[in-house]
């Protein structure tokens, strides 16, 4: 059965139904809903004829839209239908609900449903919340809307998103939002990607789209890696390059990791010259290992630098770097010599030399060391930061503690976290 | 022991029933009650029994399926009976609610003006005294406040007692109709008697209590205690009722003194009864006015938020709940407005507000008997056979009388 286009509930409800010769089959009463993927569809229609329910499976209707709705089969054809089912009613179980956000809070009340085509099918798109959706039911949208232009204002559509609100059951009380009340650009970024998760591809994409550069940033390293994939392939080339600049490079080279060879290589060219030979050089390393896990963007100065001028370096620099609490002293073969912490350096007399306040005994890794070896470490001697040093003493990078805190949480805490 | 464990568990379920019965007594029902007294003596005394008895059957009704459902009437209006309902009954709620407001505030600068303060003055710090109250308090705060001023309302049981009345026929029109044919026939009779029900019975309490008792969140194992609260409030409002109406059939109606106005009856009670009648009237009145003027723009507040699905409550704060305190500020500002603009239309509104309130009745009291008769709603917490037709003769007659009243409010009958 073809359906094309948009549809609100509301638009259906008290139709007549046609059969094939033209005649009155009776009027609609409910839509039964079912679990579809992606979205909940339309299973049958409940028809009111006589006084009496019958059930419409929604393959013997033939036309379906908000003007005509006609079906395939004859009264006499019809199955009776009783309304205190299990079955999900749009009418009886779904509108004038009450919506409460992730936190139990009200929001706002189910006004109305609308529908769209998808292969054939009626799937439950979003739900109205808005003025708009009550104007409707009480048949006077029109009204409100010229009512509106008089003051030379529009009527805002103000609909939710279907993916944005819990899975239905029956007779439920109440419907829950997948987020909290406040505006998406309230949220924070870990909760945007908690809540890009729950949604399909190609809305995840839509969604990042809207989102500034420097959120978007921040949600997608949150996200799981296939998931990056998904929407970075999804985005058009300069956006996502934009975003993947703002990333920091380890974080920025796993993204790329997970795509195609020359999906990355094009928004590599994007990208300035300087981030992109840092993120290539991190797209080296095997994933699990030091070297992928590390960023290359960590505060350097040399020995002799005095602790005046390390900070007022160290100003500049901190805005940058994504972790300021260690200062690495490097020398000119940019051989690791020690670090000074952000309290040592602030601590310190000005007229110091930086190599005299340095840790010389630091706790180094490989760039090949496997993942949870640097967690051990890391965990064991309660570090912000861990240096990358190879065989020859170079320093490659750092890693960071939130780079390996996913590794470091039992199982449920991480189960835990999604739901927080 | 067991007696001190249950008196406790009833103080902390009590509230909710006490003070919306109480604050029925606003300054429009304080009004009928001295007009009554005034003009018939204890002539109308018998309609307090039967308004009792009905206001226990409707109140308790109303508490049940807010124990019962936590959640207020105005969000079963809306989930049973779809959005058209909801709607508009919201905004007859809406005006009806707003002209009580007005005539609550202006009983208070009535009293505040006979008490000798400017109602310029009054006015704004009655309005801003409440608004604080209610936007910063807590609910069991606040609960406690209109608690409190609830006993202000004994001041009218001691001046019952200091006006001296002869008891005998006090107690013999209590409770027996002593109508004479000509009486049956004056209009002003019958328009006065059904008025005692119509402020007796109003939708606002009905749609205040339910949410009240949500809010509080009153468990199912209280519920004894919660209908001990609403049967207390509805016996102290109409013992009040009946001592108004003592007071000025003692003093007023012997002298043929007639009155339009509950302060006026604080007046004319100055030369007759002494300084502290006078006293107890306008302070008194003054009290419930603004106690009404907390909870009529709140059963508002409540009303609409539940039917639209916005967060609600008195504990909730500005940010948490915007739409919530919108409403009960603006309609505070907006009534306070009304009585200070000098010939802005307040008999008007009051007629108003009194014909919707009329209107609206039926369908509240129809509603909330059909919703606390829902299985799915109150699983085995319905009425009982009996209850239902205690109910429905209850809701029946309200309905006739009061529909009575907005027929008689467009072709006034001659009297």
């Amino acid at each position: 059965m073809p359906f094309f286009g948009e549809v609100f509930s509301s638009e259906i409800i008290k139709k007549t139904v046609l059969d094939p010769k033209g005649e009155d089959l009776g009027r609609v009463r409910d839509l039964v809903i079912i679990k579809g993927d992606p979205l909940p569809k339309v299973s049958a229609l409940i028809i009111e004829r006589k006084k009496k329910s019958y059930y419409l499976p929604w393959h013997d209707l033939n036309i379906f839209n908000k003007k005509i709705i006609s079906s395939r089969v004859y009264a006499e054809s019809l199955k009776s239908y009783e309304m205190i089912g299990d079955d999900l009613l749009i009418l009886r179980d779904i509108l004038d609900k009450q919506i409460v956000d992730a936190n139990g809070a009200k929001v706002v009340r189910v006004n109305d449903i609308k529908l769209e085509g998808y292969h054939n099918e009626a799937v439950l798109i979003a739900v109205d919340v808005g003025m708009r959706g009550i104007l409707r039911r009480l048949g006077m949208e029109r009204g409100g809307e010229d009512l509106a232009k008089l003051f030379k204002k529009s009527l805002p559509f103000n609909l939710i998103s279907w993916d944005y609100l819990q899975p239905l059951e029956p007779k439920l009380t109440e419907i829950s939002l997948t987020i909290p009340r406040q505006m998406l650009s309230e949220l924070h970024p870990a909760d945007i990607a908690d809540i890009i998760s729950s949604v399909s591809q190609k809305d995840g994409a839509t969604f990042f789209n809207n989102l500034d550069i420097e959120t978007a940033a921040e949600a997608l390293s949150e996200l799981k890696p296939e998931m990056q994939a998904d929407i970075i392939s999804a985005m058009d080339t300069e956006k996502a390059a934009d975003i993947i600049e703002e990333m920091p490079p380890d974080e920025a080279a796993d993204v790329l990791s997970d795509l195609t060879t020359e999906r990355a290589k094009e928004i590599l060219e994007h990208i300035e010259k300087e981030e992109a030979e840092d993120i290539q050089e991190l797209l080296g390393h095997e994933e699990d290992t030091a070297g992928g896990l590390m960023t290359t963007d960590f505060i350097a100065y040399p020995p002799d630098m005095t602790v005046m001028e390390a900070t007022e370096k160290f100003k500049t620099d901190a805005r940058e770097a994504e972790n300021v609490y260690y200062i690495y002293l490097v020398d000119k073969e940019e051989k690791l010599r020690g670090v000074a912490s952000l309290r040592e350096l602030l601590l310190a007399e000005n007229d110091c030399h930086l190599a005299d306040i340095m840790e010389t005994n630091l706790k180094t890794v490989a760039p090949g060391e496997d993942e949870m070896v640097v967690a051990g470490i890391i965990s064991k001697y309660n570090l912000l930061a861990l240096p990358v040093v190879d065989e020859n003493g170079y320093m490659h990078g750092i890693i960071t503690v939130d780079d390996i805190i996913d590794l470091l949480l039992p199982p449920e805490a991480k189960k835990k976290r999604r739901r927080v | 022991m067991k007696l001190w464990k249950n008196i406790l568990f009833f103080l902390s379920v009590m509230g909710p029933g006490i003070i919306t019965a109480n604050i029925d007594n606003d300054a429009s029902g304080i009004t009928t009650y001295s007009v009554a007294g005034a003009r018939f003596g204890y002539g109308l005394l018998w309609t307090l029994l039967p308004t009792t008895i009905a206001l226990v059957v409707i109140q308790e009704t109303i508490a049940r399926m807010g124990v019962i459902t936590g959640k207020g009437l105005s969000d079963l209006i809306r989930e049973n009976f779809g959005v058209k309902m909801a709607f508009f009954m919201m905004l007859g709620l809406f005006v009806a609610n707003f002209g009580n407001t007005v005539a609550n505030l202006a009983g208070w600068a009535a009293s505040m003006e006979i008490l000798g303060f400017s109602k310029f003055v009054m006015v704004p710090v009655g309005a801003i005294s409440i608004w604080i109250l209610v936007t910063r308090g807590s609910y069991r705060f606040v609960e406690k406040i209109l608690l409190f001023a609830c006993l202000l309302y004994f001041g009218y049981v001691i001046s019952g007692f200091m006006a001296k009345p002869d008891w005998g026929p006090v107690m013999k029109n209590a409770f027996i109709p002593q109508m004479r044919m000509q009486e049956l026939w004056n209009a002003e009779y019958v328009v006065l008697s059904i008025a005692i029900i119509g402020t007796t019975i109003t939708p606002w309490m009905q749609f205040y209590l339910q949410s009240s008792i949500a809010e509080k969140g009153i468990k199912k194992e209280q519920y004894k205690a919660s209908r001990l609260d609403v049967i207390i409030g509805c016996f102290i409002t109409d013992i009040v009722s009946f001592f108004i109406i003592v007071t000025c059939g003692a003093l007023l109606f012997p002298h043929g003194i007639r009155i339009n106005e509950a302060s006026e009856a604080a007046i004319a009670l100055k030369p007759l009864a002494g300084e502290y009648a006078y006293l107890v009237f306008s302070v008194c009145l003054a009290n419930a006015s603004l106690l009404g003027a907390i909870i009529v723009p709140l059963a508002t507040a409540y009303y609409v938020c539940e039917a639209m699905g916005w967060e609600a409550g008195i504990n909730k704060t500005f940010k948490e709940a915007p739409q919530f305190m919108w409403i009960y500020t603006m309609t505070i500002v907006l009534a306070s407005l009304v009585i200070l603009i000098p010939g802005a239309p307040l008999v008007f509104l009051m007629v108003l507000s009194a014909v919707i309130n009329g209107l609206l009745l039926p369908f509240v009291l129809v509603f909330a008997l059909l919703l606390v008769n829902n299985r799915k709603l109150m699983g085995e917490y319905t009425n009982s056979r009996t209850y239902n037709y205690i109910s429905w003769a209850t809701i029946i007659t309200i309905i006739i009388l009061t529909s009575f009243l907005v027929v008689t409010t467009f072709i006034p009958l001659n009297g």
